[in-house]
This record gives C-alpha cells, structure tokens and sequence, in this order.
C-alpha cells in the first residue's frame, strides 16, 4: 500500500524570481519517485522557471540541487536519488557569497 | 554579540525602562551584557562630570574606580561606534530608547501589529505581557552582530592562544567600483539558504581547525543589505606559525566562496542584477 507524502522545494536567488516563489511543496510516493520525479512535478507549472534551469530537456550542470543538505549529484545518486517523506529539497544557482 | 533593540510606542519613560531591565537582567545570566541609552538631550558629553565638580578638559574622558567600576562622558560617538566597542567583550548589547531598523526590537506601547517592521521580535502594551524567554530564543535566531575586531578578541580568549603565534585575518568588503569607468554599486544584497548555509561554515571551519598547527577558524558572513564600503566577510585564524596562518585563511575564504550557499545581488546607480549570471 502507498501513500501519498509531502515534500518541499526551496528555490533561491534569481530561480525564486523566475518562479515567483520561494517554496512549493509537492505531494509525492515515497515508494517510487525520485528527485528527478520531484523537479519533473516542479517544473511542470513553471515553464519560466523551466527554462532558466533546463537545457535540451536537461537540467544545465551550474544549476545545484540538494537533497537535505546533500549534493544530489556528488553525495546521492543524482537525479535517481530516491525521495523520503518529509524530504526538504533545494534548486540554486553557482554560489555566489564572500 | 546580539543586538537588541527595546523602543518606546507612547508606553512612556517608566514602562520603557522596566522592560529592558527585565531583558538586561535575563541576558545578563548568559553572558556580558552592553546596554546603550539614547538620550538626545545630552548636548555636552562632558556636562555630567562637570556638574559633579571634575573639569576634564578633553574630549573623552574616563572616570575610573579602584577596583574597575568606570564611568565616561564625551563626544563623537555614533551608535554604530558604540556597538563597535561593545562587541569586544560582550555577548548582548541592549540599545533602549532608539529605532534600529536593521536590527531586532522589542517595542512597548500600543502602536498597531500592523506598522510595525518585520526586524520587530515582539510588540507588547507593558512589560508584564513580554515572554522574555521567547525574547531571548527569537533574539539568539538573528544574525549576530561581529566586527573584524570583535572576532580577532574572541579568537584570542580561546584556550589554545598560548600556543598560537599568528593570528591572520581576510576580509571581503563592498567595492563601489571595479574599473574607473564602472557604474558605481550602491549595495550588495545577500540571501542565505538558512541552516544549509550555516551547516556548512560549521563543518568547514572543524575541517580547517583539524589542520596541524591551526587552533582556531572564524568564518562569519553577513547576510541581507550590505552598503558600499562596509564589510561583508570575515575568516580569522588562530595558528602555531605564519605559514599555516596565512595558508588557511585563503582556503578557508576560497572554500567559504565555494561552498557555501549564499547569493550575492548587485546594486549599481545603474542596475541591479545576481552577482552569478554575469559569470555563468
């Protein structure tokens, strides 16, 4: 039996204003969607936001995603990282502080 | 050091004062409290002591105690140059009777939810009804408030100091201008991706104090709206020697720049735009 879980995206700098917000929470199924799942459902309402982050249906290689604090791409298993309940996930830019 | 502000909206004198004492007396249980009083009568800074029959004669004067009980007076002084000085030696400073809007606030009166400003902590009609825990929890959530020298004092009161020989320092500041002919940048604006961010300064400054020779590793960053000229970046080391010193205050600012979730918006007399698209 599945049940659907919620997730939240948080969006920063210039991809918060491509969007128009700074977080959108998706419902998902913990029992099969993965990260790539969770930024397909994103995009999917957000075609400005889709554009800036896309490139050939890819996502561009300067944009980050974070899965809790993770690097999907260096410490998970990138897009194919499986989703957990209550999973807080982020999509930025190049960081750009100091 | 946590800046607080406490502000009068028409409670009055005596209200006023019996809220930041109940603030003053809490924060003073957790560490060195600063508290500034802004009075726009004092017209003369070296009118108090006069009055008590000293002729001082010079623009700041000290009246000091045998034991370290001190009083000043004198002119010049800026709430900014107050908080400067406060930051070397205490953990709170309480700023009563003056609005600071960049910084948190308490306000006592019955001035409306609806106008006050979002750096507001709490807005309460006398001090019976302030929560002072909750004061203090929503105050320590702020940005704290360093300076390159407050930070260069708190390395230097660590344990290890005895072993250290060098302290080297970075700082990262506002230019207004890159090339002569640049437009000139007005401010930078910095958001923060909260707890991510801070997390990873954590991990990377254990990571550059586990270095052999390195005591001590300050990285502090400010967030938010940040003016021409003032500084936005701070890493300061604590280490046997100078070579260690100075190696690891230029990872850790490159690193700091690397990793660290934070965005940098930039604010010409011109335009405005995210620091990272003029890169990508």
């Amino acid at each position: 039996m599945t049940t659907a879980t919620a997730i939240e995206w948080k969006l920063f700098a210039d991809l918060a204003e491509h969007a128009g917000t700074r977080t959108v929470t998706l419902e998902i199924d913990p029992e099969t969607d993965t990260v790539g799942d969770a930024l397909d459902a994103l995009l999917e309402d957000q075609p400005d936001l889709a554009e800036r982050v896309l490139d050939g249906g890819e996502l561009r290689s300067q944009i980050n995603v974070l899965r809790n604090g993770a690097d999907v791409r260096s410490q998970e298993d990138g897009l194919e990282t499986q989703l957990e309940d209550g999973d807080e996930l982020a999509l930025f830019p190049p960081v750009s502080g100091g | 050091m946590y800046v607080l502000g406490v502000t009068d909206s028409g409670a009055g004198d005596a209200p006023l004062e019996r809220a930041a004492d109940m603030i003053v007396d809490r924060l003073s249980r957790a560490g060195r409290v600063g508290v500034l009083r802004y009075d726009a009568t004092i017209a003369d800074g070296t009118a108090d002591l006069r009055a008590s029959g000293l002729t001082p004669g010079g623009d700041v004067t000290y009246a000091l105690g045998a034991d370290g009980d001190w009083s000043a007076t004198g002119t010049e002084r800026s709430i900014e140059d107050v908080l400067e000085s406060l930051a070397l030696e205490c953990s709170y400073a309480v700023v009563v009777g003056h609005e600071l809007p960049s910084y948190p606030s308490v306000v006592v009166g019955d001035r409306r939810d609806d106008d006050l400003s979002d750096s507001v902590i709490t807005a309460v009609q006398n001090p019976g009804e302030l929560d002072i825990e909750a004061v203090v929890s929503d105050l320590e959530a702020t940005e704290p408030y360093e300076t390159l020298d407050s930070l260069v004092a708190q390395i230097k009161r660590s344990p290890a100091a005895e072993r250290a020989g060098a302290i080297a320092t970075f700082t990262g500041r506002v230019r207004a201008k890159d090339d002569e002919d640049d437009p000139r940048t007005k401010y930078l604006e910095f958001e923060k991706y909260e707890g991510v961010a801070d997390e990873r300064m954590a991990a990377l400054e254990a990571e550059l104090e586990a270095r052999e020779g390195v005591y001590g590793v300050l990285l502090y960053h400010r967030t938010g709206i940040v003016a021409d000229g003032d500084d936005i970046v701070h890493v300061v080391v604590l280490a046997g020697h100078r070579t260690e010193a100075f190696r690891t205050v230029e990872d850790g600012i490159n690193r700091l720049k690397d990793e660290v979730p934070l965005f940098k918006k930039e604010i010409t007399v011109d335009d405005e735009f995210w620091v990272h698209e003029s890169s990508e």
